[in-house]
């Protein structure tokens, strides 16, 4: 896939906060790709630079090869869908979608057939005459949604889209975004501080955290392979256990040691294993090295999220089994649950 | 965003020379002496001190109490008018709010001339009184007429920045809070009175601006003896000619009401 | 239920109206009054309105009111808007120096802006006028814009402008298409605010205008003697015009959308635009007939008191030396004086005796050459050769006269006559006083009352007047009013009033009850004279005019119109047997040897006396 959009080592302070502490990354054509991360992390400057709302104080913005980052927002092939729509209160459903046609001072007719086509991918066919000012939240967002690709971008950036929506519709919503940037085929770079949002939907995720990229992949490696502590607590839950590599494929945590599949960390090297809770086993505590106590069962719906307490740490479990408060037990894993990352401070 | 942090320089330079620099002269004369034809630069605080008198702190006392009774008057009088008038449609809602302006364009010497002749002792009304057989009241050079006065001058300042932050809210608003439960008056109090709120505060402060140094309506409508802020700054002005004195006096003024716009701040929890 | 709360509303909406419409109502009752006065309607009559038509000094003040208020507004509704709208954008420190800087000129005291601003203008060397105006109009309505626009642009949504330029507006696409149309109520009331406070201003414009540039209010407050119903008149043109304006901008795109349904938007814009036209066509029209008026001239510069003169005399001389007259008024000498010491320049001043004498020791005057006042042989000997101004040196008397007690003979016992001064204060007559709201007229009389010299500047005698002040004030309950005791007075409103006596003699002739006297403990005669300053450069011209004002039928006609006392003997005697028959007010008494002229008091005796006023008066 051709890259689309590079960033080259922005930087960005407001007032003298530093926000964005050099970010690189390469956005590629179709690709949907989300920035992930919690608030004030950089991930919406980000966005808003590449839209053109906020220029770096230095580094690169290129769009398809082509340095942009001093150009104006009304001269770059990318439209934006904002946090709270930002509609024209003004205009109904119709004006507001066909704004931006209306600039380029298209035909009406031709106008007037894009704009149906519009309505039609996103669903509000005979919204048309409607006030934006009425509209539910979920037929803002698509109104917004339909307002920004009437124009044709190349990239189309979301910003917290479903942010102001109810759980029920954002499922919905998140589902039809998917499907309809399969169906129009241009890049996507969405922001969200929701990891489960971030999974489900996206090509390639891009976790951030105080103005630096933490770790670039798809959803599968970013959930599996946390390339440190804080990628792996923002993403799932996690044990986060210290750790020493003892040499490649073996590491030593709460005094045993246990096989792993990760090499390259050196040996007798301080490091961070991260036990996802969902690979923990419960079994008799014969039948494990690590061994504890539960302490607390909470129902979660699907599964129990069961706290168990060895003599070095709590670790927490997920699982479809009951267990009894204060019952001892064993906790196993298999090699490949256990994923060694740097310890924090070292990256 | 960049683009339109620079529109306002041109009333920054435009402020600073016609606003600023004007100002900054009066504060001169307030801390200086001898007289008004040249600035001399013997400072002083006996202007001050002066203001600061149980005379004139008494005909502060009486302007300040003057300008809150008129502003919550109008208030009172005013919030429900621009409520009234933001549910009537849109055309009407214009034609009406031409209609509270309208006054205000007839010279305001007139107006109260207007009042004093319906008022005076042997005026219109009491004529009116006396024709249904009730006896004459005595209404000029009151408290009530002078706050009439004021109020009836006023209340569009009121009015018109309330029915612009009412017109334009969305009635939805309050459905939906009824929707939520809400019985009238708690969604008149958490919707409707919250988002007008911007409109409330600046009628307040531009009602209790004006009201605080006026002086041409309680002159007339309340006599010589009615003594303002407004007043003594005229006359040390105008006609005693004590330039020092007069700045003195408004640059206290100045001071209180900057204080109070800092508390009447508090109130509008809108900024950022 | 639905129903009668509508109908609740409408009637609140009603009684609101009827408030705010009551004293127009009443205005406009009277610009069809037969009489001058504005509390007694005498009869239908529509002369004021054939006066409103002749008179030019009100034409062109509607012209500069108008224009005014038009090019203010404007000017400070564009600038105001693009402020707020940069405002929410700008830094915290800056948003905050900027909105207090903006509040200033709506908590200052409108006079200390109107100083200030005097101020500014003069240490600039601007010439005073049409563009000073303006400028100063501008400088006080775009705050009111500015509180009116921001709260609006603060509840937008910051990414509003940023959605539009995203879809590929400009940043000028995106405030006129997208920021300005959501903000435009609060746009609209801010520039009717603006046009609001710009037409009705008064103290402002007086002080940062000049060069004969007046607006309506300047006009009006200078009437102050007799506001006449002309302006009642002009008040309901006013009124009518606005009206007409507003249906033809509420009926014709009604007329229009029968043809066409069209949007809102355009609606508004519709009537703005008709309402606009309208003002324009007015506009135009006001300028024709002032661009009609010739231009190069040789020109005097007259400076008098309001309702001073009688304005035929103006014309008459225009004619006889082929001039132009730019003829300003005042509303007291001190004012007067505030403005000639800015810098302002005139040819022809009309003070009173006491500011003469401070004019002449300031050194603002040049000396009258009496062989070109022949005219002058007319003089009455008891105006010439006064205290001050001894010899006639600076100043040739125009109107002189005397204060004294105003009585309605229907209720003052004539016996208490013989207590002087001292009847104010005879409990007989408690609440029924007006006192004249003047320092120096109410200290006059007190000391008068305890015997002392008016011009003293003893400390004790002045705290013993104080004190017959304040005794008087506690047990007497008067009323200190202004020139509206003309009119309370016509209507008889209260027993005595101490008063004018050339207003006295107005009175008289209207109501028939009241009567006049100065009391033997001696009075203040005042002499209002024509000085000459010496910024004056046409001095044949300026001598010129006192002559014309001097002749023996201008004296009548001007004494006629006025009502004062002529200081022409054929005029001062012709009155006493035609309209002023019996009127004894209008005959200054002479002989009282008691009586005095005032002297100029240096600031620190001013000081003293107003402060002491002020304490009488805010108990």
């Amino acid at each position: 896939m051709n890259k689309l959009i590079e960033l080259k080592n922005l930087t960005k302070n407001f007032e003298d906060q530093q926000v964005l502490r050099g970010i690189d990354l390469d956005v590629h054509e179709n690709e949907f790709l989300t920035l992930l991360g919690p608030s004030g992390c950089g991930k919406t400057t980000t966005l808003r630079i590449i839209a053109g709302f906020e220029e770096p104080n230095s580094g690169q913005v290129l769009f398809n090869g082509v340095e942009i980052s001093k150009l104006p927002p009304y001269k770059r092939q990318v439209n934006t869908v904002f946090q709270k729509y930002a509609l024209f209160p003004h205009m109904n459903v119709f004006d507001n979608i066909a704004f931006g046609l209306n600039i380029k001072k298209m035909d009406k007719q031709v106008i007037r057939q894009k704009v149906g086509e519009m309505l039609e991918l996103v669903g509000l066919e005979g919204f048309a005459p409607r006030d934006v000012t009425l509209l539910s939240g979920g037929q803002q967002q698509r109104v917004a949604i339909a307002r920004a690709l009437v124009n044709e971008p190349k990239v189309l950036l979301l910003d917290e889209p479903l942010g102001a929506l109810d759980a029920k519709i954002r499922k919905q919503m998140q589902v039809e975004l998917k499907k309809i940037q399969q169906e129009v085929g241009i890049t996507f770079i969405y922001v969200t501080h929701d990891q489960e949002e971030a999974l489900s939907m996206s090509d390639t995720v891009v976790v951030m955290n105080e103005g630096k990229i933490q770790q670039i992949g798809s959803p599968t490696d970013i959930y599996n392979e946390p390339e440190n502590r804080f990628v792996a607590s923002f993403i799932g839950e996690s044990n986060i256990v210290e750790a020493t590599m003892i040499r490649d494929y073996l590491v030593e945590f709460d005094g045993c040691r246990f096989e792993c599949v990760d090499r390259g960390f050196g040996d007798m090297e301080p490091v961070e294993v991260v036990l996802r809770p969902e690979d923990l086993d419960m079994v008799d505590p014969g039948k494990a090295q690590i061994r504890g106590t539960v302490r607390q069962v909470t129902f979660k719906g699907v599964h129990y999220e069961i706290m168990i307490e060895t003599d070095k740490r709590m670790y927490m479990v997920h699982t479809t089994d009951y267990a009894e408060i204060g019952k001892n037990v064993g906790l196993t894993f298999e090699p490949e649950d256990i994923h060694v990352m740097w310890p924090m401070g070292s990256y | 965003m960049k683009h339109f942090k620079k529109l306002i320089r041109p009333y920054l330079i435009w402020s600073f020379v016609i606003i600023v620099i004007p100002i900054l002269l009066i504060v001169l004369y307030a801390f200086t002496t001898g007289g008004n034809s040249v600035l001399t630069w013997n400072f002083t605080l006996d202007n001050l001190k002066k203001v600061l008198e149980p005379t004139y702190m008494n005909v502060f006392l009486k302007s300040l109490v003057l300008g809150v009774i008129t502003t919550v008057i109008c208030l009172i009088i005013g919030y429900p008018l621009a409520y009234m008038i933001s549910r009537f449609k849109e055309g009407t809602q214009n034609l009406l709010i031409m209609l509270v302006t309208i006054p205000m364009w007839i010279n305001l010497l007139l107006r109260t001339y207007a009042w004093m002749n319906l008022l005076a002792d042997n005026g219109i009304i009491n004529r009116f009184l006396m024709k249904l057989g009730l006896s004459p009241i005595s209404m000029m050079y009151t408290d009530f007429s002078v706050v009439l006065g004021l109020v009836c001058n006023f209340l569009p300042f009121m009015v018109i920045p309330i029915h612009t932050s009412l017109s334009k809210m969305d009635h939805s608003l309050i459905e939906a809070a009824y929707d939520l439960g809400a019985n009238k008056v708690q969604a008149f109090r958490k919707v409707t009175l919250k988002l007008s709120m911007p409109g409330v505060i600046n009628g307040i402060v531009m009602v209790f601006l004006m009201a605080i140094s006026t002086f041409v309506i309680p002159k007339l409508l309340g006599g010589g003896q009615y003594v303002l802020i407004g007043n003594l700054i005229e006359s040390q002005f105008i006609s005693v000619g004590d330039w020092n004195f007069g700045s003195a006096i408004s640059f206290l003024l100045a001071v209180i009401i900057l204080i109070a716009m800092g508390i009447m701040k508090r109130f509008d929890k809108g900024d950022e | 239920m639905k129903k009668s709360k509508r109908i609740f509303s409408k009637l609140y909406i009603l009684i609101c109206f009827l408030f705010f419409y009551l004293p127009i109502l009443v205005t406009i009752v009277f610009s069809f009054n037969s009489s001058k006065s504005l509390t007694r309607f005498s009869g239908f009559s529509l002369k004021w309105y054939g006066e409103l038509f002749q008179n030019s000094e009100v034409a062109s003040a509607v012209y500069v009111s108008v224009t005014i208020a038009i090019l203010a507004t404007v000017i400070s509704t564009v600038l105001g808007t693009i402020t707020a709208i940069g405002l929410s954008r700008s830094r915290k420190i800056l948003k905050e120096y900027l909105l207090n800087v903006n509040n200033l000129p709506i908590l200052n005291p409108e006079i200390v802006t109107a100083i200030s601003l005097m101020l500014l203008f003069s240490s600039f060397g601007m010439t005073k006028g049409y563009l000073t105006m303006l400028l100063a109009h501008i400088a006080f309505c775009t705050p009111y814009v500015i509180t009116s626009v921001y709260p609006k642009v603060r509840s937008l949504d910051p990414n509003l402008a940023n959605a539009a330029m995203d879809l590929g507006a400009t940043p000028a696409q995106a405030l006129t298409k997208v920021i300005i149309p959501i903000i435009k109520p609060g746009i609209y009331a801010g520039a009717l605010l603006a046009f609001t406070m710009s037409f009705d201003d008064f103290v402002i414009s007086y002080f940062v205008s000049g060069n004969g540039v007046k607006n309506i209010s300047i006009v009006v407050y200078n009437m102050t003697k007799r506001i006449n119903p002309t302006i009642n008149a002009l008040s309901t043109v006013v009124i009518v015009v606005i009206i007409l304006v507003l249906l033809a901008a509420n009926i014709l795109p009604r007329l229009q959308r029968r043809r066409k349904p069209g949007r809102s938007g355009k609606k508004i814009f519709r009537r703005v635009a008709a309402a606009a036209a309208a003002c324009l066509v007015l506009f135009g029209l006001v300028l024709c007939q002032r661009s009609s008026q010739p231009v190069q001239k040789q020109t005097l510069k007259v400076y008098n008191a309001g309702e001073y003169i009688d304005p035929d005399l103006l014309t008459q001389f225009e004619e006889a030396y082929d001039c132009t007259v730019i003829y300003e008024t005042f509303e007291s000498n001190e004012m007067m004086y505030t403005k000639l010491s800015s810098g302002e320049t005139y040819d022809i001043l009309v003070p009173s005796d006491y500011m003469i004498e401070r004019l002449i020791k300031e050194d603002y005057l040049a000396e009258i050459d009496w062989s070109l006042i022949p005219n002058s042989e007319h003089l009455l000997p008891d105006v010439m050769d006064r205290s001050y101004d001894p010899g006639n040196v600076y100043s040739v008397p125009y109107f002189w006269g005397t204060v004294g007690i105003l009585y309605d003979t229907t209720v003052v016992d004539e016996a208490d006559l013989a207590e002087g001064w001292e009847i104010l204060r005879n409990e007989k007559y408690a609440g029924n006083i007006y006192m004249y709201d003047s320092e120096r007229d109410s200290f006059m009389v007190a000391l008068k009352a305890l015997g002392y010299s008016m011009n003293t500047t003893d400390q004790g005698q002045i705290q013993e007047a104080y004190e017959w002040l304040t005794d008087q004030r506690d047990t007497m309950d008067p009323i200190y009013a202004g020139d509206d005791v003309i009119d309370n007075m016509v209507s008889g409103n209260k027993a005595l009033a101490v008063v004018y006596s050339g207003d006295a003699a107005y009175i008289m002739s209207e109501n028939p009850d009241m009567a006049y006297f100065t009391p033997d403990e001696g009075t203040n005669v005042w002499y209002d004279a024509m000085v000459l300053t010496k910024d004056c450069t046409n001095t044949d011209l300026a001598h010129a005019f006192m002559n014309f004002v001097l002749d023996s039928e201008a004296a009548l006609a001007n004494t006629e119109f006025v009502g004062y006392t002529s200081t022409v003997r054929s005029a001062f005697d012709a009155m006493q047997t035609t309209i002023y028959e019996g009127i004894g007010a209008y005959v200054p008494d002479v002989d009282n040897e008691n009586n005095e002229i005032f002297v100029y008091q240096e600031t620190e005796i001013k000081k003293i006396y107003a402060e002491l006023w002020t304490k009488v008066k805010a108990k």
